[in-house]
């Protein structure tokens, strides 16, 4: 295969992902939040049922163990766009995988080794 | 596996963004001597795709879900522990600076967790099994579980260290969670490396098919 065939062929892999994702993705909490709510008891270990309070409550006493109260409002936060619901979300990772694109690009490009 | 702002102090997360840029530094040298310029593109597509696949969680049981990271992966088909460092670090970048996904305090963790651990454990399982079992997508299997599993050890231990989580629970939880999770992480680093090596047999540093 060619690597411009393989280049096109492995960005319509990574775009059909990107779109699909919003639909597919999981909205449970991942390893790392469900371990955080179990300690903090806002979740079972292994029990579905998350209580909303106590984990906003958890979100306080962590701040307040770790006096890291540094905040940051994102541009799309959890890859989403406000006021665009499921089309915002396709397009947040969308717009994401096409800027991962042309970003990795452009930094390779400047620090790979020069060939001639 | 993205460690939030709030679960590390200030000073600690320095520290850890100390470590993750002089391994950025080491990632920086290894592309100078090592990544050629036909290997542009497909780092490139490579990360793209890796951005993409992190946004998929996968349920798994306990109301819990997890996602690739893909560190593995990277550092197996571009053939250095680096190449994980190297990529991990531009998405997480991404992923924490336009959509709060991670921390940008403790940023610093996050690459080493997932860039470094899951580079250096990904890259040197890979050969290290690949060597003793000989087949190329079984020892990916492994090394992508192992790296996946090992960071979130490593994780439980950093926030131990925070007063986040306590130790003994804290590698409980994320081991549990976790070992499952690299299941995720090992088979779609092993269904990649096939498709790559199918389609691309040259691109990889060590050809999939013979051992090293």
């Amino acid at each position: 295969m060619e690597t411009k065939q393989f280049v096109i062929i492995g960005i319509a892999i990574a775009l059909v992902i990107a779109v699909a994702a919003p639909f597919l993705a999981s909205g449970n909490p991942d390893g790392l939040e469900s371990a955080f709510f179990s300690i903090y008891d806002a979740k079972p270990f292994m029990g579905d049922e998350l209580d909303e309070d106590a984990a906003g409550a958890a979100e306080e006493q962590v701040v307040a163990a770790t006096g890291n109260d540094f905040s940051y409002e994102a541009f799309m936060p959890d890859y989403s766009i406000p006021g665009l619901d499921k089309t915002g979300e396709v397009l947040a990772v969308v717009l994401g995988t096409l800027l991962m694109l042309g970003l990795v690009y452009g930094v390779a490009r400047i620090a790979a080794r020069p060939d001639n | 596996m993205h460690i939030p702002d709030a679960f590390i102090p200030m000073g600690q997360a320095l520290i850890y963004w100390v470590i993750a840029l002089i391994f950025i530094v080491l990632a920086l040298r290894w592309a100078r001597r090592s990544m050629g310029e036909e290997k542009i593109p497909l780092v490139a597509v490579l990360a793209a795709g890796i951005f993409a696949i992190q946004a998929l969680n996968i349920p798994i049981p306990w109301g819990t879900s997890g996602h690739m990271v893909g560190a593995a992966l990277a550092a197996i088909v571009l053939g250095s522990p680096y190449a994980g460092v190297f990529v991990l670090t531009l998405v997480l970048l991404v992923q924490g600076i336009i959509f709060g996904d991670g921390g940008i305090t403790v940023m610093g963790a996050n690459i080493v967790n997932m860039g470094v651990i899951g580079g250096f454990v990904g890259y040197y399982g890979y050969a290290g099994i690949k060597g003793v079992i000989g087949n190329a997508y079984a020892a990916a299997f492994i090394a992508g579980w192992a790296s996946l599993f090992i960071s979130a050890i490593l994780c439980a231990v950093e926030l131990a260290i925070a007063g986040t989580f306590p130790l003994e629970l804290g590698l409980t939880f994320m081991g549990t969670y976790h070992a499952i999770i690299g299941l995720i992480e090992g088979g779609i680093t092993a269904v990649a490396l096939y498709m790559i090596a199918s389609a691309r047999p040259d691109i990889l540093e060590r050809p999939a098919g013979v051992s090293a």
